[in-house]
């Protein structure tokens, strides 16, 4: 019996149906599941799946997001069941952010929806955000690692605000920096301080991993 | 005198009928009314609060009653001119021409020299604008790319550069905020020669981008309003993203843009009645793989020539994109093919302006030879789109019954006076003194044809005093930045 609950939410996760996934989680609670169960023999591997699809090119985008928020919903109702001792997993935790003056939303939202399907914790602070909410926002997830977009010439000035700021509020040898954004360089990030830099979402994402590692 | 050649076509394609288009407009006026835009700027929301908007300061959210759009957009005028720093240089908005101008905002350039990529600075936009003053196919200038050695003044020094090396148009997309717009007013102000001739007729114009979904800019808005009052030309642009920035339909991004546009449009239209504005959406499909704009695909080049039938039915001149392709290299298959889609069905739909010549990799790579490339692209598209004339002297009977069968007509007056007339591929069909002549790879002569024109032209210089002038604003900028 548990086996195919584990099964179906899976396949919810899969399927991008996060109602669904959340009716499923509460239905393994009520009949007494642990719910890291749960979430190592469903959840995890249909986000795994969902991210094998998307890699080989059959998932869209929206497949992607939509089958994270699934995970998400199912979750949100197992994790305050879970008891000390057997938390879930998680990489690490990653505060992400497109720089002041800045709007553009896509990159960076791109880059968070892979960092979470591979296992982190994002907190997305959002677009147009000054040096000291990526500070603020680093200090309440506890996070280790920091990302900031910046897309514009103009606005590229402000990712070394980010590294200052990060500095001046004695956080800087507790969290990791990477930058990206179609104007950043390899050569940029150097300039800056920053620890790293990333092309795209999916090199991110080793990026990511190979920071918070060393 | 100033080399221009304008698109004048024929035909007019319309992708929607008419009833397409007020139902376009409809659901705008609704998503406006019900939904609204996010303007985060205290000056805008009062402008609007002024005006009977509904607000929600908190949300920084604005609603618009159907009745203030159209009340508000009825001032604006349909046709007006652009003019340059000298006569000649005008481009008259009035649905009779389509002008081209290159595109704008790279963040790197293929060294002219040394062939290799590297980050642009302000010198690429005076050499880029050399060359446009010299291209016929390039009406009106915008800076192609960014000024990098020039920091946060960079935008002003683009326009030093551009007002420098070129007698025609200028309009920039990166001025924004309104201590900036207002030092790019006072050049402006310049090289019209002052206040008043820079309302009558601008040499210089803006562009300013909305904010996909539903949203605009506080810096991009506000130094809007300082331009409209200032009386020179704004244009709006939303790049709604089908399936990221706005829903995957066609359809309904051109409702997400509309309605980013025509709001900016309004609270241009509330700040100063009359102004002058222009209307520009560049809906395009995200890849669904990497959420990357793509800049190439048949959605897009409908919802362009959609545009461009909105922008007409609100009463406003439209400015389309055209070429500015995806490509990374030129002379490419792939260049080929998308840049003829894209700057063909605009002035066959009767675009006023469209951009985008001269760029690669998304408008973020200078290949300063793609200009000449486009230009060529350009031509073909303004003979296609000329058609063909009948008149006694088109027809030639009289030269033909003079030919009669068989012979040639080499030696005929008619044909010596016609044959000048007709516009010939100069890339694939060199004249044979041209210093590419013996080329015969086309990039090889591409490159030519841009070295003999970086060599050999020169506009006519800006006058000592004015280039002063322009150097003394550039200071009082930077003092005030602190820069
Ligand atoms: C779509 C777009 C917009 C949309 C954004 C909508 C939105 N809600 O996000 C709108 C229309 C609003 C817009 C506005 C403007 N834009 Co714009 N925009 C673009 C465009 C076409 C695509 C950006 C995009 O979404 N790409 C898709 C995503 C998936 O790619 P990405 O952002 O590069 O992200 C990837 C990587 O960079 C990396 N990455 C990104 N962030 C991070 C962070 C970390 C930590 C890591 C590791 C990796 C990483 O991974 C991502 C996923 O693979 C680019 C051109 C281009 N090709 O980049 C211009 C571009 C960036 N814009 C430009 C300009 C000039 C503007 C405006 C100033 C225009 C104006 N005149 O108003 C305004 C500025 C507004 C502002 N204050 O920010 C210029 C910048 C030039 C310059 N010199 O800096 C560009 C290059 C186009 C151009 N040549 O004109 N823009």
């Amino acid at each position: 019996m548990s086996d195919e609950l584990y099964d179906k939410l899976c396949q919810s996760v899969v399927d991008g149906e996060p109602e669904e996934a959340a009716e499923l989680a509460q239905m393994a609670l009520d009949q007494g599941l642990d719910p890291l169960d749960c979430i190592n023999r469903g959840l995890t591997p249909g986000i795994d799946r969902v991210g094998e699809l998307f890699a080989t090119g059959d998932y869209y985008l929206p497949d992607l997001i939509i089958g994270g928020d699934a995970m998400k919903a199912a979750l949100a109702v197992l994790e305050p069941a879970l008891t000390q001792g057997r938390e879930r997993q998680i990489v690490a935790r990653v505060v992400l952010g497109t720089v002041q003056g800045d709007l553009h939303e896509i990159g960076k939202t791109l880059v968070g929806t892979m960092l979470t399907a591979n296992g982190f914790q994002v907190t997305d602070i959002g677009v147009d955000k000054p040096a000291s909410e990526f500070v603020a926002a680093v200090k309440d997830s506890g996070s280790t690692l920091v990302g900031a977009s910046a897309l514009l010439t103009t606005t590229m000035l402000h990712q070394q605000d980010v590294i200052e700021a990060l500095k001046e509020a004695g956080l800087r040898d507790k969290v990791k920096v990477m930058v990206g954004g179609a104007p950043i360089t390899e050569t940029w990030a150097d300039k800056i301080g920053a620890d790293g830099y990333a092309e795209d979402a999916i090199s991110a994402v080793a990026l990511a991993k190979k920071l918070v590692s060393g | 005198m100033p080399n221009i050649q304008p698109i004048r076509s024929r035909y007019r394609f319309e992708v929607l009928s008419g009833d397409q288009v007020r139902a376009i407009q409809d659901a705008t006026l609704e998503v406006l009314d019900q939904v609204g835009i996010h303007i985060p700027s205290p000056r805008a929301l009062d402008v609007f609060a002024q005006n009977g908007a509904a607000i929600d300061a908190e949300r920084q959210i604005v609603r618009l009653a159907p009745d203030l759009v159209r009340q508000a957009l009825a001032q604006a005028p349909r046709s007006y001119t652009l003019a340059g720093r000298v006569p000649g240089t005008e481009l008259y908005l009035d649905g009779a021409a389509t002008y081209a101008g290159t595109d704008g905002c790279g963040t790197q350039t293929v060294d002219f020299d040394s062939g290799v990529q590297r980050p642009s600075c302000k010198d690429d936009v005076a050499k880029m604008a050399r060359v446009s003053d010299y291209l016929s196919s390039v009406s009106f200038y915008w800076p192609m790319v960014s000024a990098q050695d020039f920091g946060p003044l960079a935008p002003l020094h683009e326009l030093d550069a551009a007002f420098n090396n070129t007698v025609k148009h200028v309009q920039s997309e990166t001025v924004m905020g309104q201590a900036s717009a207002r030092y790019a007013v006072r050049m402006a102000e310049v090289i019209a020669g002052d206040r008043a001739r820079l309302r009558a007729n601008p040499p210089f114009s803006m562009l300013i981008c909305t904010i996909a979904p539903l949203a605009q800019d506080k810096e991009g808005i506000e130094a809007g309003m300082v331009y409209a009052e200032a009386g020179v030309p704004v244009g709006f642009m939303a790049m709604p993203n089908m399936g990221a920035t706005a829903p995957a339909v066609p359809g309904g991004a051109l409702v997400v843009g509309n309605a980013e546009v025509v709001a900016a449009m309004v609270l241009m239209q509330l700040v100063a009645p009359g102004a002058p504005v222009f209307y520009s959406l560049l809906a395009s499909v995200m890849d669904p793989h990497t959420a990357d704009y793509i800049v190439a695909i048949p959605e897009k080049y409908l919802c362009n020539a959609a545009a461009v039938q909105l922008a007409h039915d609100w009463g406003v001149p439209v400015l389309a994109g055209a070429f500015g392709m995806d490509a990374a290299e030129p002379a490419t298959w792939e260049l080929g093919r998308d840049s003829v889609y894209t700057a063909l069905m605009v002035p066959l739909a009767g675009a006023d302006m469209i951009t985008g010549g001269g760029m690669l990799k998304a408008s973020t790579l200078l290949v300063p030879e793609q200009l000449i490339y486009d230009d060529e692209i350009y031509h073909t598209h303004r003979v296609l789109l000329e058609g063909i004339e009948t008149s006694a002297e088109a027809l030639a009977v009289d030269v033909i019954q003079a030919v009669g069968p068989r012979g040639h007509y080499l030696g005929q007056r008619h044909t010596r006076r016609h044959l000048r007339d007709i516009w010939i591929p100069a890339l694939t069909h060199p004249r044979p003194a041209a210093p590419d002549h013996a080329q015969t790879d086309i990039r090889c002569r591409a490159k030519a044809q841009l070295d003999r024109i970086l060599a050999e032209h020169q506009p006519e210089p800006l006058e000592r005093a004015a280039q002063d002038e322009l150097r003394a604003i550039l200071e009082a900028a930077r003092q005030e930045s602190g820069a």
